[in-house]
């Protein structure tokens, strides 16, 4: 089965992937919003999304550290990974600590935030060139850059507003 | 000890945990149990952590087994042990001038 979805949020897409598992339907494969299902036992297994350090890096390192904890890497798209681990094996949770879930978020948020500077960049790009020649296809380009820059700076501040969170946990703790 | 301490809870476990030979699942295992299972750390946490000292040269990687390819094995350095030390003299005044309230 194959799905088109746009994901923002890991954490939103985790849950999507988990309520999919329960409907007994495993990811397999995932390229650029495409999710492709194979049929599996009904919560059969629990996903976790993570973001590795660089894309090329020792990517089989960290899948034979993944695999000796029973977590198998299903699929990579460029330097995020998609996770799972048989519900029957325990609970699954990829970062269990307030530092590494703070590390993890600020490694998202500085992610997006580079996607963010393309756009924008992207964007005035575009502006200029509808200005000048008052294109039709320019303007809805610019219109249609303009609004995923929106949404790329909106996934920054949540990720932002989630280490506040996460950092007010930790000093309460102390 | 620079600022190396206070250690987090999940670095002192597995400073504790590599004492001798070990590997992820091992490490995983051996910290549940000494923690009665308050403390099992996700397979991201470990990684990241292990990866950290090992660019620290707090730990080292010990033995690759050549046949399966897989199963690292991390033991302590004795930066790692030097590190473990700091944060337990840091521990114990803690405990030490705990006492004091009830002393009053």
């Amino acid at each position: 089965m194959l799905k088109f979805k746009l994901y923002y949020d890991k954490d939103a897409e985790e849950i999507w992937l988990r309520e999919m598992s329960l409907k007994g339907w495993a990811l397999k494969k995932f390229f650029l919003g495409f999710y492709t299902f194979e049929p599996c036992e009904p919560g059969e297994y629990n996903y976790q999304i993570d973001l590795l350090d660089n894309w090329n890096g020792n990517k089989s390192d960290y899948a034979s550290f993944m695999e000796d904890l029973g977590v198998e890497v299903v699929d990579q798209w460029w330097r995020w990974v998609y996770l799972r681990k048989k519900a029957a094996d325990g609970p699954f949770e990829m970062y269990t600590d307030v530092e590494s879930k703070i590390d993890l978020y600020r490694k998202i948020m500085n992610f997006f935030k580079i996607a963010l500077v393309i756009e924008v960049i992207c964007f005035f790009i575009e502006l200029t060139a509808t200005i000048r020649t008052g294109s039709l296809m320019f303007g809805a380009l610019t219109v249609l850059i303009g609004a995923i820059s929106l949404a790329l700076l909106k996934v920054v501040w949540k990720c932002k507003w989630k280490i506040e969170q996460l950092q007010n946990e930790e000093s309460q703790q102390r | 000890m620079d600022n190396s301490t206070p250690l987090t809870e999940a670095l002192f476990y597995i400073l504790l945990a590599v004492r001798t030979p070990n590997h992820g699942y091992g490490i995983i295992q051996d910290i549940s149990e000494m923690t009665d299972g308050r403390v099992v750390l996700g397979p991201g946490t470990l990684y990241g952590a292990i990866n950290s000292m090992l660019t620290k040269g707090w730990i080292c990687l010990y033995s690759e087994d050549k046949e399966s390819r897989k199963k690292k094995e991390y033991l302590v350095t004795s930066i790692g042990r030097e590190i473990f030390k700091n944060e337990v003299k840091r521990l114990n005044e803690l405990v030490k001038n705990a006492k004091k309230m009830d002393e009053g």
